[in-house]
């Protein structure tokens, strides 16, 4: 589903995000990017979505080459790439149905897909009776089954997760965890960037390890260490 | 295509509404500068017509000195109705004549009117060219008249036509200049609110652009904004015109025919076609500015 063929990135002369990274992630796998802050996870997922190119390696995602895309195919890459931020990313001034409904009006999806799929969905991560709720008046754990709602409800083949759980306290986090889980067991492609060594623990996924831009460790079922 | 549409309409709405400060601002100044644009054309219009006026009715005035004889009177005569290649008519009007035109044209001024008397009061030929062109001719020709026995002087209204050119070239430069510059402040300000907008929707715009919306779908409503805020200057600045033409229209009629305003009058379907010039120039404005800014103000 996914693979990086030698894919090296810097910011500056002194700043090397990715150095010569490789690696395949199959369908449905579930894959954990661990590592120290600046270690290079989250330029790693903004590399997946084209949000960031590499100097040199190639990117693949669902057999297409997408550093060589051009910018106007770019919008449909992404309706199959789900993105989960630790801030949420909501807007706080929409409903929780509307930031859902949000991710597939500005796709295009008729009214009668959006008024389908939007509360199921909602039901799926447990938010089926606070529709109508600001993101202000949510728990942070909601907010961010929210944010995994809005992500998933166009049933993308890829979710990518940026410490989802980084705001969240240890049961929450867990609760958001079994959330991925599922939809990992849907089939949808689960890459997640964390500092959370318990869930990493926990889950007992595949680990990717990276310092300071190399790829240390490449562990199937793996811990945090 | 339908929801896509309910969308852009709704998102345009709700950024008018949002930035309404903004929006006005930048409607007024749209407005201000597309009226003065077309009062511009409006004045060039009525200068071309008042001089188009004059110049058609325009007549040379040769002038007799007063106790002249009756032979110097009529050589003078024949001397003009010689060159009817270049002069339509001559119409000799006699001291009684000049003395009633005086008493006509100084009706409200009696003490200019008391120093005027037959002793020195001259009678006059009124010289009428056959048109614009020997107009030309005549006043290359007016010193010979000048130089016959008997004649005062020769009076051309051509000073009062220079004038009247100047004065359309003077008003033409600065009020088009004055417009231009007001015209790049609207597509400024056009472009500043719509860099407002998005800035203040930044991170909707960017959840739209994570969640696979195209650019030209995130734009849209931000360049439809800019558009409908440039029209609505247009607008605004079309009815101010009009209703500025019409109490002009109206203040100019009041004058006596005789008075010679006519030709300020600008009609015809003219102030029409301005309108409409002004609404395309609008809508131009208002998609220039909202567009640059769209497209560069993307990446937020």
């Amino acid at each position: 589903m996914i693979r990086l063929e030698n894919v090296t990135k810097s910011y500056s002369t002194e700043v090397v995000a990715l150095r010569d990274a490789s690696f395949d992630v199959a369908k449905a796998e579930f894959v954990f990017l661990v590592g120290p802050s600046g270690s290079g996870k989250s330029t790693l997922l903004r590399m997946m979505n084209r949000q960031e190119r590499p100097e040199k390696g190639s990117v693949w995602v669902a057999g297409r080459n997408i550093n060589e895309m051009s910018d106007s195919k770019v919008p449909h890459l992404r309706r199959n790439i789900g993105n989960i931020f630790p801030d949420y990313k909501l807007l706080p001034n929409r409903t929780v149905h509307e930031n859902v409904a949000f991710a597939l009006e500005v796709i295009g999806r008729p009214k009668h897909v959006i008024r389908q799929q939007v509360p199921a969905v909602l039901d799926l991560v447990g938010l089926s009776g606070k529709q109508e709720r600001f993101p202000h008046q949510l728990s942070g754990g909601e907010q961010q089954r929210v944010s995994i709602a809005r992500a998933f409800v166009n049933r993308p083949l890829i979710l990518l997760a940026d410490e989802p759980t980084g705001n969240l306290d240890p049961a929450t986090g867990e609760g958001i965890m079994r959330l991925l889980d599922r939809i990992n067991k849907t089939g949808t492609t689960v890459v997640m960037a964390t500092h959370d060594q318990r869930i990493v623990n926990m889950m007992r996924k595949r680990v990717i390890q990276l310092d300071r831009g190399i790829i240390v460790r490449d562990q199937a079922r793996g811990v945090y260490e | 295509m339908i929801s896509r549409l309910r969308y852009t309409m709704r998102e345009m709405w709700a950024s008018l509404t949002r930035n309404l400060t903004l929006t006005v601002a930048a409607v007024i100044t749209s407005m201000v500068s597309l009226f003065l644009f077309g009062m511009t054309l409006l004045i060039q219009q009525a200068f071309d017509n008042q001089l188009s006026q004059w110049t058609g009715g325009v007549k040379m005035i040769v002038y007799v000195k007063n106790g002249a004889p009756d032979d110097a009177v009529s050589t003078i005569q024949e001397a003009l109705e010689s060159r009817p290649e270049i002069i339509k008519n001559v119409e000799y009007c006699s001291i009684d004549c000049s003395l009633s035109q005086a008493k006509k044209l100084f009706a409200a001024d009696p003490e200019s009117l008391k120093f005027l008397s037959a002793e020195n009061i001259p009678s006059y030929f009124s010289v009428e060219p056959v048109d614009k062109q020997s107009i030309e001719q005549l006043l290359s020709i007016r010193q010979s008249f000048v130089a016959l026995p008997g004649v005062l002087r020769a009076d051309f209204p051509s000073d009062q036509i220079t004038v009247l050119g100047k004065l359309k070239s003077f008003f033409g430069v600065r009020t088009y200049v004055m417009s231009g510059v007001l015209l790049f402040a609207s597509v400024l300000l056009i472009w500043n609110t719509i860099r407002t907008a998005m800035f203040a929707r930044r991170r909707e715009i960017e959840v739209m652009k994570l969640v696979g919306a195209t650019n030209w779908f995130i734009r849209l409503p931000f360049m439809l904004e800019g558009l409908l805020q440039g029209l609505a200057g247009a607008a605004l600045g079309s009815i101010l015109l009009l209703l500025g033409n019409a109490d002009w229209t109206a203040g100019v009629r009041k004058f006596p025919s005789t008075a010679g305003l006519g030709g300020f009058v600008v009609t015809d379907g003219y102030p029409i076609r301005v309108v409409i010039f002004m609404i395309l120039l609008g809508a131009f404005v208002g998609a220039v500015g909202s567009a640059t800014a769209a497209s560069r103000f993307l990446d937020v």
